[in-house]
């Protein structure tokens, strides 16, 4: 298995994907799979942090993710029926503030939130607040990640958060604010629980509120 | 980038000497740094006289498939005797440097590549010297393709060089050697467009940065090999940042894992 964590994290494509193919065929149980992605995936998030890894490696990173998923997917439902598999361990409802329409920063959370387990959606760019509550409502967050790259969106994430106010619903969803310009002024005039300047910090605050 | 280390040639004088005295660690260490470097293909130019240049040829042959068997050897002589001599010493089929529009060479290094099936560099010049523009060096490639498609050669195995001349003497030159990058893509999109850079900057300051500049463009004209110097460290920069900004390079792997080699950008501990 450390194989196949070694072939991903070197982003050997080729090769990770043709070891995911021999474990499965050789019976090995899919969550075990699964967990050497996830072993990979948390060092490309270190390698990332160190500045050795950059956003290409994380979108390579997703896509890998993303064909191993393709070939798990059937022996996970013949395993343990359809819908089974791993528990879900919160969700995310994602999107970039209104009046800015970065979408890189805000895919690659929705990306890595995904594969650590999320269920995600993401709402695009130029959300207006409104927007935000009415799915939040439907989707029962445990988490919104607002994102923008422009100080102008700052007013834009602080009118989702007292919308959330507003809707009672604050006290319910963590909320996380993403983006180049992020910092800690902003975070509290916005109002936020945290702030990130890149998406793999975010990954640790998401995981750390559900407790994981 | 296919590149072609140019350093192996016996008219550069350390050079010479080293094959005159038969100095085989000197030039093994040409042939291994110029590998690690990313040249995966070794000019080799004994640069001798033609009675010894058989002989010359046939040593590097050995030294440096010895050294870097891996590697790809070019054998760069006007003398179809050397060439041959350095075929048969050869390993693995080498690349022959160069076939042109001048008759000796048609005669004497065409047949050679069309019978050991070799990769082969192709310079438009005519018996009548270099055309002086694009048209009419497509003209003199277009003329020898013919040539290579009838010995039976698929276009994949040739190197065509578009030539340059210093940008020194004629502010036109760089834009001549660029028009006819993409003339050469154009009608025969299968052959490699390979350059020397060293040229376009003679009689200029500040030659690398030309040579930086040069690179660039004629990447972007069609050129998908060179023969250069692969230590040198800004080239090997630019040269990897203008197949990435051209979308050569999937994923930005090839840039990214540079880096990370220490093989672009600042030299550690500079």
């Amino acid at each position: 298995m450390q194989e196949l964590v070694n072939a991903i994290v070197e982003m050997m494509e080729n090769d990770a994907l043709a070891l995911t193919k021999k474990y499965l065929e050789a019976g090995t149980p899919p969550m075990q799979i699964v967990d050497a992605y996830k072993e990979a995936l948390k060092i490309i998030g270190q390698r990332f942090e160190q500045g050795t890894y950059f956003v290409p490696e994380l979108i390579l990173a997703g896509e890998m993710m993303n064909a191993a998923s393709d070939l798990i997917k059937p022996y996970i439902s013949a395993e343990e029926g359809k819908g089974g598999g791993s528990a879900k361990v919160g969700r995310f409802l994602l999107g970039t503030v209104e009046g800015d329409i970065h979408d890189i920063g805000k895919g690659m959370a929705g990306m890595l939130m995904d594969i650590n387990g999320f269920e995600v959606k993401d709402l695009g760019v130029d959300v207006p607040a409104k927007r935000f509550i009415e799915e939040a409502r439907q989707f029962q967050p445990d988490i919104i990640g607002l994102s923008g790259l422009l100080t102008l969106s700052y007013d834009s994430m602080k009118q989702v958060v007292e919308a959330l106010k507003e809707a009672g619903m604050r006290d319910k969803v963590k909320v996380i604010i993403g983006g180049g310009q992020m910092d800690e002024h902003a975070c509290q005039y916005v109002g936020a629980d945290a702030w990130v300047t890149d998406a793999v910090a975010g990954i640790k605050y998401a995981l750390g509120w559900m407790g994981k | 980038m296919i590149l072609i280390g140019e350093k192996i040639n016996g008219t550069r004088k350390q050079v010479g000497e080293a094959i005159e005295k038969r100095d085989a660690d000197f030039i093994r260490d040409l042939a291994l740094r110029q590998f690690q470097g990313g040249a995966s293909y070794l000019d080799l130019n004994a640069g001798s006289l033609p009675e010894r240049e058989p002989e010359d040829m046939a040593w590097l042959v050995e030294i440096v498939q010895e050294a870097v068997p891996d590697a790809t050897l070019c054998l760069d002589s006007p003398n179809h005797k050397a060439l041959r001599a350095g075929i048969q010493k050869a390993a693995k089929t080498p690349m022959l440097n160069s076939l042109s529009g001048e008759q000796f060479r048609v005669d004497g290094v065409l047949p050679l590549a069309c019978e050991f099936g070799t990769e082969l560099i192709i310079l438009p010049i005519s018996d009548s010297g270099i055309p002086g523009d694009a048209a009419g060096r497509l003209a003199v490639v277009r003329r020898l393709v013919e040539m290579t498609r009838k010995g039976g050669l698929p276009d994949e195995k040739l190197f065509v060089d578009p030539l340059v001349m210093a940008i020194s003497t004629g502010v036109e030159n760089g834009n001549i050697t660029f028009e006819t990058c993409r003339k050469i893509s154009e009608e025969f999109p299968r052959v490699h467009i390979t350059c020397g850079l060293s040229n376009i900057s003679f009689g200029m300051p500040l030659r690398s940065i030309l040579n930086q500049a040069f690179l660039v463009l004629g990447i972007q004209a069609g050129m998908d090999s060179a023969i250069l110097d692969p230590e040198r460290r800004e080239l090997r920069g630019m040269m990897m940042a203008a197949e990435t900004l051209l979308g050569k390079d999937r994923h930005c792997m090839n840039f990214n894992r540079a880096f990370r080699a220490g093989k672009i950008g600042p030299a550690k501990g500079a």
